[in-house]
């Protein structure tokens, strides 16, 4: 399925009803990987937030292929991350009290018929993320290395064909950070997905297809990297 | 109600009807359940919360396990008092006093609570004896004792009669001297004690002196006041007293009736038993006198029990308001609590989960706590039930035995029905709350 994104004349309000965040216009191909940066407070969450129809659009709209997701109801939104979004924090946001497996699969517990293809899913992807697939550990006891790659995991289970991550970088160690930032490159690659990732970190932006830039609100478009 | 259901309804048993108005009771907890978790396996979610939160959830079943359990508690004590009362006084169909208030007569009578008491005399006796239908006419003379057990004067046939015919232990008394023990009197076949006169503190330790008497039996144990009092010969206690033995001089040794009323220093009470249930009716009207006071301790205890089902019904208004207002206060708690668990439910809505399934999470977290509180309050209220009972058994001796019925189990399923319904409120307002602000934290 073509999941091109279109984004065009959005505009995002706060609370207190100020603009904190525009965008002209932004087109990703499908199974690009894109890297978002700008400085702390510029907006690149919520971009992400936007893209995931988190946030309620004040003008423009977000289209992903002939998904107008700008345009949806809330239920529909969720139906539509639960099809073709996965996403990853900064701090994880793990179910501390569950299992690697528990936390992977978690989308299992709201999806019906898919309930055993996401757990799979999720058996597969710890695996491939060198995690033990079900030792009867709660990840209250892992590493952040560990537990962001079961946030990846959980959030590549049900094959999505987006993965929005938000800094998934920050709470790690350069050596954590570069090894997360491989496996997820890698699979989402290997898939074809598109993979949008807010984030500071230079080597992040260097293993991207594209570099984009969000300062003060507003969306700036491509920048040039110097590798 | 159509009459095709009523018909349905009176057609069943008791216990079918009670067995159906639970079922009927809980089902609304059950369906709301069963829609509201429809398509989804919220449990390990609400399992992982729980564990997160234990020593709060425990906190908030704890308090719903106690207001449960005051009211299950009530009505199942309520219940056992009834039963065990009503089971004290099964022996005494029909109690002929001198005139004065049921209450007090049967207290002392049935109860043996003691009371001053005005005498009948023998002539009342005989007249009461000699009547027709009268299977049993006993006196039951009261005010001794000895270390707290009363001492009561009767016949032999009152003492088969309380025994149901047969005596657990030895033989009837057959000589003055002679005295069957209750079930709990602490004193062995064979020993002997000297009443004092008057019963409590203020019974005179050496009142009577030089009089002797035997335990030659003892009566099987009977849950009643009867099972802690010595039963003796009548004439031994009107001897004791230094009266007359009932008997015309020259007969003194005799045991029991015919007496003769002009030795018959007069007995406080009665116990008339009629083979027939329904010449207890007659006897009682007949007995009716300006002398003489006739009434049925279960009608007395029946129109008592009417008075403590009141003081029930109002005490469990209060029970069912403390509940509810716990239960609110829980809710509300949970409210509370929801909050810091607001970024895994933002989390949760931010992968895609449907709303109704957050909504199922928060409810079968709120369910869990009303229900393990419900079943916790059950056992609680049992357990006050029979601590209380054995409190009240020991200082009455009358056996009132906790138990469970279905009124309980009903009024903790309309509970449950009524507050998973209440906890729609916090699943409803945890929706509510903003996503992305919650998920930033
Ligand atoms: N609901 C809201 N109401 C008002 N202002 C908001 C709201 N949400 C975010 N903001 C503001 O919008 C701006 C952009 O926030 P955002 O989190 O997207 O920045 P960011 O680029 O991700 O920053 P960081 O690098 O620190 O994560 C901030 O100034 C923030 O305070
Ligand atoms: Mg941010």
């Amino acid at each position: 399925m073509d999941l091109a994104l279109a984004v065009s004349g959005l505009s995002v309000r706060g609370d207190d009803g100020r603009a904190i965040l525009t965008v002209e216009s932004l087109k990703v191909a499908p199974g690009t990987a894109v890297a978002i940066r700008g400085p702390s407070g510029a907006g690149k969450s919520t971009l992400l937030f936007a893209l995931a129809g988190l946030v309620p659009v004040a003008a423009g709209s977000i289209r992903w292929g002939g998904h107008e997701i700008s345009a949806m109801s809330e239920d529909g939104r969720a139906a539509f991350r639960r099809r073709f979004v996965g996403m990853v924090f900064q701090d994880f946001l793990l179910f501390e009290e569950l299992s690697a497996l528990a936390n992977a699969s978690l989308a299992g517990a709201y999806s019906g018929a898919r309930r055993g293809s996401i757990r799979e899913g999720a058996a597969a992807m710890l695996q491939r993320l060198g995690l033990p697939s079900d030792d009867g550990r709660t990840v209250a006891t892992f590493s952040g290395g560990e537990r962001q790659r079961v946030a990846v995991a959980r959030a590549l289970a049900a094959d999505p064909a987006i993965i929005l991550a938000d800094e998934p970088t920050a709470s790690l160690d350069r050596a954590a950070a570069d090894a997360l930032i491989d496996d997820l490159v890698r699979l989402a690659r290997e898939s074809g997905k598109t993979l949008l990732i807010a984030s500071h970190d230079l080597a992040v932006h260097a293993r991207m297809d594209r570099l984009v830039e969000v300062i003060d609100g507003r969306f700036c478009g491509d920048v040039a990297q110097h590798a | 109600m159509p009459e095709a259901l009523s018909d349905f309804w009176y057609a069943l048993s008791p216990t079918a009807q009670d067995a159906l108005l639970f079922a009927l009771l809980l089902a609304p907890a059950i369906l709301l359940g069963l829609v509201v978790v429809a398509g989804y396996r919220p449990f390990a979610l609400v399992r992982a919360m729980l564990w997160r939160f234990r020593w709060t959830s425990l906190l908030f079943i704890l308090l719903i396990a106690v207001s449960v359990g005051i009211g299950v508690g009530l009505i199942a004590q309520e219940r056992g008092l009834r039963q065990g009362t009503a089971r004290a006084a099964d022996k005494f169909d029909l109690i002929v006093t001198a005139p004065g208030s049921e209450v007090t007569m049967m207290l002392a009578a049935v109860y043996l609570q003691p009371s001053d008491v005005p005498l009948l005399s023998g002539r009342v006796f005989n007249d009461i004896a000699g009547s027709e239908n009268v299977s049993l006419a006993a006196p039951i003379a009261f005010g001794d004792s000895f270390e707290g057990a009363p001492v009561i004067g009767t016949t032999a046939g009152f003492v088969t009669h309380l025994s149901s015919g047969a005596l657990a232990e030895g033989r009837m008394f057959a000589e003055h001297e002679e005295a069957v023990a209750g079930a709990r009197v602490p004193l062995a076949i064979g020993e002997t004690f000297t009443p004092a006169h008057g019963v409590g503190p203020s019974a005179e330790e050496d009142g009577h002196q030089g009089h002797v008497y035997r335990i030659v039996g003892r009566m099987p144990a009977s849950g009643t006041p009867w099972d802690r009092a010595i039963l003796v010969p009548v004439e031994s206690v009107w001897e004791v007293h230094g009266l007359a033995s009932g008997h015309a001089p020259g007969s003194e040794a005799r045991l029991g009736p015919p007496f003769d009323a002009d030795y018959f220093p007069g007995t406080p009470a009665i116990l008339v038993h009629a083979d027939q249930l329904w010449a207890n009716y007659a006897l009682r009207s007949q007995f009716t006198t300006a002398e003489t006071m006739a009434f049925f301790p279960g009608a007395v205890l029946a129109s008592l029990h009417a008075l403590l089902g009141d003081v029930r019904q109002v005490m469990s208004v209060m029970a069912v308001v403390t509940q509810v207002l716990v239960t609110a206060g829980v809710l509300t708690g949970l409210i509370i609590l929801m909050r810091l668990f607001a970024r895994r439910l933002a989390l949760l809505r931010a992968l895609g989960a449907p709303r109704r399934f957050v909504f199922a999470v928060v409810w079968s977290y709120a369910a869990f706590l009303i229900g393990a509180g419900a079943l916790l309050g059950i056992a609680v209220g049992f357990a006050a039930s029979a601590i209380i009972s054995r409190i009240v058994t020991a200082r009455t001796d009358i056996l009132i035995r906790a138990s469970l019925s279905w009124p309980e189990f009903q009024l903790v399923a309309g509970f449950v029905s009524l507050t998973v319904l209440l906890a729609l409120v916090p699943a409803f307002l945890t929706l509510a709350r903003p996503v992305v602000k919650d998920l930033r934290g």
